[in-house]
């Protein structure tokens, strides 16, 4: 195979380039600074301000700015981590990288595999970086062969929302199901004391139902993958996917494009839905609801949300910098400050424990349940969130077997051909 | 009015121009108005549905958004959202970002537009049909497949964050020339002909006798030029670090909570405010896609 | 890029044939004057189409022939591989017949609508201006706003269709769900959002027209459609052909209706159309040769239909 060199293409097919401007600029990355010899003066963060957290994060850069005297750009890098994705793509092609940029727990993995984010480890130790600090799997999540291209920031897990009135009338304790057998028993008395009111309301599969059934999965011994393999077929897998079909065909969850406004306008008894609806649903929802960790057994819960990373192809004094910064936006105090403006988890241990997050909790109990079910939260499998496309393709399959009523054994085993095809072309080449 | 002496198409000119103020529609039976009206109620219903609820949500309140069932009127009518968008944006910037990259690309489109459609209307030239497919073809390449590749040679030029940036890989303009060139093909065989036999140069011909027959179909190529661009995301997006360059739809994109709930509120005010300004253009320029007609004609 | 004379009653050599070009009784010294005129009016357009329209064209056609990651800075030749991938795949073949009952549809109810729409308010009407300007403010509105506005018109819960089938004792379709009815949704939203444009050519061409012939017509006291398919009918023909091409282009390449209101779903494939592929494979696959694979096809699936078009339509235009 000839490797060609997709810069070549640009120079070949570019009228006016130079081909040492295009040079120049696979090393250097931003051409702006590429002229700078001194100490770094300023530093650029690409975001989408999850959580409508752009006042928090200007608050946060300010004070940074305040302390070390390096100033911090702000940018709106799309609205969604895909159109950030979207972005630093564009930039790689060369352009001037950011210092800091937002990745989601699908998207980093395949800036790390192709080198355009870089390891942080050692970096870590050159900005006396506390590690041990951060709540450990949030952290885990974005090692690969053993080394860690991200930290955690804006982070979220799935969280079991229910309707107290309705939950009251149907006769049931004030919590939520603890196990997904005990939710079926549940279900019919839900349905019949609440008529015309789906027990459970999910979100699709292009609205990411594969995240929130990586849980369940789990809870029935399966997994989408073990690593790189994929155990879609296992027998554990196949009785989750029937479980979810069966209870979809007893009419026990309803699968839908806006679960979180039908939750919240009283219209589903209950809905699993990411942590970072919590402060949303709050405001919205006209009546009392409660949370809950989500069924087991033991509580299947995967993490999500996104980190922040640093590219590979800026200068190492950019990068120690970019590190200040990150180790800034996520010491304790600060973790405080983001999380409660925008509901996503501490993605430390200290900032947990602190007076002022125990205040705070006092007056939100659901948020409590959201943090302290961070204890059994796990990674996500390679399959969904490192094969490229993987939640996608996932939540096609889980799409058919609920809305199409395809058979879900034929429908996994699909689903393992294409991840099996997926890995071994566009990834195991690269390992 | 004049420089060139004969003018024939003076002779059409009045009574085409007479269309806008007495239309033959006018003497239409009154069963057929009856029946326009009823056709306007029913557009006006399926049109303006949705757009009752984009405006009717920018003023709800929170709660009152979603819920089941529907409600049509704010209870209570809420500004907020519409300050959301004043606070929380620099929308001021934001504003003056989109008038100037609008504003520029318009005049520059709408101008090598009909200069190209001219040229390729009425000038003769060889590969004339290769450079109109040439023109034409542009407009089969979507985007997704244009932006990596001109954000390379862009940035390479340093014109990242500029309006330069922004504006220049915007410019060329495919759907306007074919829309202009088309219009021109149309036109009346004898008034043309009989400027070319006053050896007119063509200059004079595009602006004294072409120019002052195509307001409406110009008119109609600035408006949704202007659209166009005043709507312009993933380019403005992939450009602008900043509200010095960047334009409204890339400031907005802000408001959007993709990890939670989105607070449709301030989203949908955002997106009202963004529409308002042009559609003001719109009822302005629609007036004279037919004054404009009599006039130049007149004047031509 | 085809060679082929796409045109051939439109006369390419300046010296020869009858002509519609109306210059030929122009001493030969104005030729070059023309030459000189028409590259000053034609150069700067072409060289920015040339540069950012066809450089990245060309790119992407190479790119085709590779196994490319996006985020990667090398690709790796694989000759006609992903074309062998795209035309032997079931999804394709999906992709293909969405992009195509999507475009057909909306090409014929844009256009049917809107010429209707131009009929109507070219008439002097009461509240004319004010109805023209509601045609038009769809086509104004952003793609997330109008995912979010016609969720309240297909919403299975919130819904105003579901609204009014309820009362009429009806079961809504399941319209982000069924894959058939997803089309449909996005079609008529697509529909809803550019009606404005072929209303606007349409009423531009309405007033353009000869109104002394409208007026032929009153006096012979010919019945309304009778005036409409003698008289208005041929003198709408250009504005109809040159909407039938652009349409075609535009609601081909069609995504932020789609990205903004299913992301291609549901059951995966429902509502994806060639651009949506694009962009899937390209940014969310990663695999962006094969995502200029697709865009490459659909180059060429254009520029045949384009081609068939233009010759259908400068024939119109000899007769």
């Amino acid at each position: 195979m000839t490797e060609l060199d997709r810069r070549r293409f640009l120079q070949l097919t570019g009228i006016t380039l130079t081909a040492a401007g295009l040079a120049a600029c696979a090393g250097t990355g931003s051409s702006e600074d590429a002229g700078e010899d001194g100490p770094v003066e300023s530093l650029t963060m690409w975001s989408n301000h999850p959580g409508e957290s752009k006042p928090v994060e200007t608050e946060l850069l300010d004070a940074f700015t305040a302390e070390t005297g390096i100033a911090v750009k702000l940018v709106t890098a799309g609205a969604t981590y895909e159109e950030v994705a979207q972005k630093f793509n564009a930039a790689l092609s060369g352009g001037e990288l950011p210092d800091l940029v937002v990745a989601s727990d699908v998207t980093w993995f395949n800036f790390a595999l192709n080198e355009a984010i870089t390891p942080m480890n050692d970096l870590w130790s050159a900005a006396d970086l506390d590690v041990d600090g951060y709540v450990e799997s949030l952290v885990s999540d974005y090692e690969f062969d053993g080394k860690n291209y991200a930290l955690p920031y804006a982070r979220s897990t799935p969280l079991f929302y229910y309707n107290k009135q309705m939950w009251a009338a149907a006769g049931l304790p004030d919590r939520g199901p603890e196990t997904w057998a005990e939710f079926a028993e549940w279900a019919p008395r839900l349905a019949s004391a609440n008529p015309g009111i789906p027990p459970l309301a999910l979100p699709d599969g292009s609205n990411y139902l594969d995240w929130h059934f990586q849980g369940m999965i789990w809870t029935f011994g399966g997994a989408y993958s073990d690593e790189w393999t994929p155990t879609f077929t296992s027998p554990e897998s196949l009785e989750a996917g029937q479980y979810l079909q069966d209870q979809f065909k007893q009419g026990h969850l309803a699968i839908n494009n806006d679960p979180n406004s039908v939750f919240g306008a009283g219209q589903a008894a209950s809905l699993l839905q990411s942590t970072g609806s919590l402060g949303g649903l709050s405001e919205t929802a006209g009546f009392d609801f409660g949370t809950a960790f989500l069924p087991g057994p033991p509580p299947g819960c995967p993490t999500g949300g996104a980190g922040l990373a640093i590219p590979q192809r800026i200068s190492d004094e950019r990068k120690e910098k970019a590190m200040e910064l990150l180790a800034f936006l996520t010491n304790t105090e600060n973790t405080i400050t983001f999380t409660q403006a925008t509901g996503y988890m501490p993605v430390r241990k200290d900032a947990v424990d602190d007076p002022a997050t125990q205040t705070f909790l006092e007056e939100r109990p659901n948020a409590r349940t959201a943090l302290e079910q961070l204890d059994v939260t796990q990674s996500q499998d390679y399959a969904r969130v490192f094969l490229p496309g993987g939640g996608a393709r996932i939540g096609a399959a889980l799409d058919r077997i609920t809305i199409g009523g395809e058979d879900v054994q034929t429908v996994f085993g699909e689903l393992e051909e294409e991840s099996t095809t997926v890995f071994e072309r566009d990834i195991e080449p690269k390992l | 009015m004049t420089t060139v002496a004969p003018r024939p198409e003076t002779d059409a000119a009045p009574r085409r121009g007479t269309h806008a103020d007495t239309a033959p529609h006018q003497r239409t039976s009154p069963l057929s108005r009856v029946g326009g009206y009823l056709g306007l109620l029913l557009v006006v219903v399926l049109v303006a549905l949705p757009l009752y609820w984009i405006l009717v949500t920018a003023l709800k309140e929170r709660p009152d958004i979603y819920t089941v069932p529907v409600t049509w009127l704010p209870d209570p009518f809420t500004s907020d959202n519409f300050q959301a968008v004043g606070t929380g944006v620099s929308f001021t910037d934001y504003l003056r970002n989109s008038i100037i990259i609008t504003t520029v690309l318009t005049v520059v489109e709408v101008t090598l537009g009909v200069l190209s459609a001219f040229a390729l209307s009425f000038l003769r030239f060889p590969g004339r049909t290769l450079v109109l497919l040439f023109v034409i073809a542009s407009l089969m390449v979507p985007n997704q497949v244009t932006v990596i590749s001109n954000y390379a040679l862009v940035a390479q030029l340093g014109w990242r964050n500029t309006f330069t940036g922004i504006i220049v890989p915007l410019a060329g303009v495919a759907f306007g020339t074919f829309l202009m060139r088309n219009h021109f093909l149309s036109l009346p065989k004898e008034i043309i002909e009989a400027a070319e036999m006053d050896a007119t140069g063509p200059v004079k011909m595009l602006w004294r006798v072409v120019l002052p027959m195509s307001w409406p179909t110009l008119i109609a190529f600035t408006l949704i030029t202007i659209v166009n661009e005043w709507n312009q995301y993933l380019w403005p997006l992939l450009m602008a670090d900043d509200s010095s360059t960047a334009p409204l739809p890339v400031g907005l994109a802000q408001l959007q909570d993709t990890a939670g709930l989105t607070n449709w509120g301030p989203v949908m005010a955002g997106t009202v405010i963004t529409m308002l300004p042009i559609l003001v253009i719109f009822l302005l320029l629609q007036r004279h896609m037919i004054k404009g007609l009599t006039a130049g004609a007149v004047k031509g | 890029m085809s060679a082929a004379p796409v045109t051939a009653p439109v006369p390419v050599p300046p010296s020869e044939g009858p002509t519609r070009v109306r210059r030929s009784a122009n001493p030969p010294g104005n030729r070059r004057r023309d030459l000189l005129i028409a590259a000053a009016f034609l150069v700067p357009n072409l060289v920015l189409l040339a540069v950012f329209t066809y450089r990245p064209l060309l790119d992407n056609i190479r790119l085709s022939f590779t196994s490319w990651n996006i985020s990667s800075p090398t690709a790796s030749f694989i000759g006609f591989d992903n074309y062998v991938e795209w035309f032997t795949s079931d999804s394709s073949r999906q992709v293909l017949w969405n992009t195509v009952v999507f475009t057909g549809s909306a090409v014929i109810g844009t256009m049917v609508l809107g010429l209707v729409l131009a009929l109507l308010l070219d008439q002097k009407l009461f509240g004319r201006n004010a109805v023209r300007s509601l045609v038009f403010a769809p086509f104004v509105l952003a793609g997330a706003a109008v995912g979010v506005a016609f969720q309240f018109v297909f919403d299975p819960t919130f819904g105003l269709v579901q609204d009014l089938l309820a009362r009429m004792g009806i079961d809504a379709p399941q319209f982000y769900q069924d894959p058939d009815w997803a089309l449909f949704m996005v079609t008529v939203t697509y529909i809803w959002k550019n009606l404005g444009y072929t209303f606007v050519i349409y009423l531009a061409a309405l007033q353009a027209r000869r109104v002394e012939l409208d007026e032929a017509a009153e006096i012979d006291a010919a019945s309304t459609w009778t005036k409409f398919r003698q008289v208005t009918w041929p003198q709408l023909r250009p504005a109809t052909f040159f909407l039938l091409i652009t349409v075609l282009l535009n609601s081909f390449q069609v995504f932020d209706v789609i990205s903004v209101m299913t992301r291609g779903g549901p059951l995966g494939n429902g509502t994806t159309t060639m651009v949506y592929q694009i962009y899937q494979e390209t940014f969310v696959n990663q695999r962006a040769g094969y995502g200029a694979t697709v865009a490459t096809i659909m180059f060429l699936a254009l520029l045949v239909i384009t081609l068939v078009q233009v010759r259908v339509m400068e024939r119109g235009r000899e007769s």
